[in-house]
């Protein structure tokens, strides 16, 4: 059996950061949004990172399936992402022009994203998200917005919900809520609203937090972009966490359909601060008519990293790669589990899988399991999809689901 | 800005509600009903309706203000809110025979009441005290949040998210719950035999910080302070609602 590991010194940070931080780490790598169940068992501050691994205050190794939420797509620390970085940082960053990596970095989009005309640059998801939907209301000149149940689109006003802290009815009225892969619901609130829906924001198969993930049924992609179509409605599709994972050139592509705004953010640099709003020609002149910018928006060092891991993610296949790992820690896991008689549901597309323990509809049985996973070094969270990142070698996998197989036991027994 | 309607439905079910929790806490609080056999119904036009029960030193609440010695009713929310704020006169539309119960016995147990939900300073030196204070408050808060998931505006969105099943809301062994089902709330102030997600407080006074407002549940989890478990989703819903019982009760 493995070491258990200890955090006496994120504890201690811990501590401290919750004298001078509200809630000492905040939002989804903080304990509560992070679901850090029992706390004990989670590291909360890490010290570095290299390919698969992060390691924390206390020394502790983690094989890290969460990828900084997505980011690490070709290894923490990837040589050449990183020395395009450097030889970008030489130059200079953040100028009162912007450097011609941008165009670079655009044209580098176009060509890639089988969607897209031209791509807008902020810093996160929500930056784009939040223009995507700005775009489509200055474009369509209508108020409403229709989302999927289950949505994560960031955390402005809009993406959030009536009974979210600081939320008002303002800030949610335009916004119609339907269920996933009910293409007769949006055909129907297109009837009840008609001419008055701007955009259909989705992401590209459903990967919410607390479920299994599901795929689009059959057809749905299809029909959904048919009803956009017959009804002057522009179709967004938030790609920040999928991106890339799934198809290079966007995952409407991935499931055989063309977006008109397409999102991205996370793995786009491979951890350097960059996001793209992608879209098609129609949409330009509004584009670019529209006030939205900010400080670090147009700063180099991102783009020349965002150029690079691009230009690495099309070398290599990135999600054939990914697809591939992915799999062979699928099928690692839920064998690990049969071995032990428990029923563990691996679900979403591999290369960002969701797990959970079938056996215990409460999860707690789940938490359980995946608390001693963290705790002899496999870094998996309770109710978050996963990420699989191009570093992550056979031996990480073995080690993984020699890891799993523990958990199991120990779990087992209690 | 409030809902008098729903601040009407925690003002019977959550405070007056409170009552037999009240009885069965304080000693004080039974013996002044012991040997007394009452109902006295309440019912508020364009609002909730109930019936205090009350039985030799014990009291529990139904719906409905039919079946009643004396009733209270009034004409709207505000004026039942009003008599809650002790602005407002109650009028008895039936039972004068039994006036005396409601103008001393009744009284008394609200009195008592009072003193435990807006406990002073001196009182909660007192380590029974604080303990019954804060356990009353724990009743009150899980039964306000019910009645706000099913009445308020905001509430309801937060109740129509909670997936079916109990969370369990403790404080050491002290356990209550609340139990959603199709998007409807229900306190449940006994301990849950079973539950789908929990929330603990580690100790009486660390409950006490939080219902005060003077700590975050979310910073305290990641202290280890409050620990939660099971159907998370749940216990995230329930601290939305919990948000607007503050506001609700403030």
């Amino acid at each position: 059996m493995r070491e258990i590991n200890r955090y006496d010194k994120s504890r201690e940070y811990y501590e401290r950061a919750s004298k001078v931080i509200p809630s000492g780490v905040y939002g989804h790598q903080g304990p509560a949004e992070g679901c850090f169940v029992p706390v004990e068992a989670f590291p909360f501050f890490s010290e570095k990172a290299q390919g698969s691994y992060f390691w924390d205050v206390d020394g502790n190794r983690f094989i890290d399936y969460m990828c900084a939420y997505g980011p690490n797509i070709l290894g923490y620390n990837d040589p050449d992402v990183d020395a395009a970085a450097a030889e970008q940082r030489k130059k200079g960053d953040c100028i009162t022009a912007p450097s011609t990596k941008m165009i670079e970095f655009a044209e580098l989009m176009v060509d890639t994203v089988a969607s897209a005309d031209w791509a807008f640059f902020a810093k996160n998801g929500n930056d784009v998200t939040t223009l995507s939907i700005m775009a489509a209301r200055a474009y369509t000149k209508r108020k409403k917005i229709v989302f999927f149940k289950g949505y994560y689109h960031g955390v402005s006003p809009w993406t959030q919900k009536l009974d979210y802290p600081g939320i008002i009815e303002e800030d949610v009225c335009n916004n119609i809520y339907i269920p996933w892969n009910d293409s007769d619901a949006l055909g129907e609130v297109f009837d009840k609203y008609k001419g008055e829906i701007a955009a259909v924001i989705s992401q590209p198969y459903m990967h919410g937090n607390f479920k299994d993930n599901v795929l689009p049924a059959g057809g749905f992609w299809q029909r959904v972009r048919k009803l956009c179509d017959d009804n002057d409605t522009v179709l967004i599709i938030d790609d920040v966490r999928a991106g890339f994972r799934l198809d290079i050139a966007g995952s409407d592509h991935y499931f055989g359909f063309e977006a008109d705004m397409i999102c991205f953010c996370k793995a786009l640099a491979n951890g350097y601060n960059v996001s793209a709003l992608c879209g098609k020609d129609f949409l330009k002149n509004t584009i670019s008519g529209m006030t939205f910018t900010g400080s670090y928006w147009l700063s180099a060092v991102p783009f020349a990293a965002g150029i690079a891991c691009v230009t690495k993610m099309r070398e290599m296949d990135i999600a054939k790669v990914l697809d591939e790992k992915g799999k062979k820690l699928r099928d690692g896991l839920v064998g690990a589990a049969k071995s032990h008689g428990f029923d563990l549901r691996v679900t979403g597309a591999p290369s960002l899988f969701y797990l959970r323990i079938a056996d215990d509809p409460t999860l707690s049985l789940h938490q359980r399991w995946v608390a001693e996973c963290v705790k002899r070094g496999v870094y998996f969270t309770n109710h978050h999809n996963h990420f699989i990142n191009a570093a992550l070698s056979d031996e990480d996998i073995a080690e993984t689901v020699q890891v799993a197989n523990e958990a199991f036991e120990v779990v087992k027994k209690n | 800005m409030k809902d008098s309607r729903v601040l009407a439905y925690i003002n019977l079910y959550a405070i007056l509600g409170n009552i037999p929790i009240l009885c069965e806490l304080v000693p004080e609080a039974a013996d002044t009903i012991r040997g007394e056999k009452v109902r006295l119904g309440i019912s508020v036009k364009g609002g909730p309706s109930a019936t205090l029960c009350f039985e030799d030193g014990k009291c529990r609440v139904e719906d409905g203000a039919d079946n009643c010695d004396i009733k209270l009713p009034f004409a709207s929310p505000e004026k039942f809110n009003g008599m809650i704020d002790g602005t407002v006169q109650p009028f008895p539309s039936k039972g004068f025979t039994k006036l005396g119960f409601l103008t001393k016995k009744f009284t008394k147990l609200t009195d008592i009441l009072t003193k435990y939900l807006k406990a002073s300073e001196s009182d909660l030196q007192n380590p029974d005290f604080f303990r019954t204070s804060t356990l009353i408050m724990l009743h009150l808060i899980v039964e306000a949040a019910a009645r706000i998931g099913n009445e308020d505006k905001v509430g309801k969105v937060s109740a129509s998210n909670f997936e079916d099943g109990i969370t369990a809301v403790m404080i050491g062994n002290y356990c209550v719950g609340i139990e959603g089902k199709g998007g409807k709330l229900k306190a449940i102030h006994t301990n849950p035999p079973k539950y789908t997600s929990s929330m603990s407080f580690e100790s009486i006074e660390l409950a006490r910080n939080i219902f005060d407002g003077k700590v975050n549940s979310v910073a305290a989890v990641g202290l280890g302070q409050v620990r939660i478990g099971g159907f998370i989703s749940q216990v995230d819903n329930l601290n939305r609602i919990l948000d607007r019982v503050s506001y609700y009760l403030v």
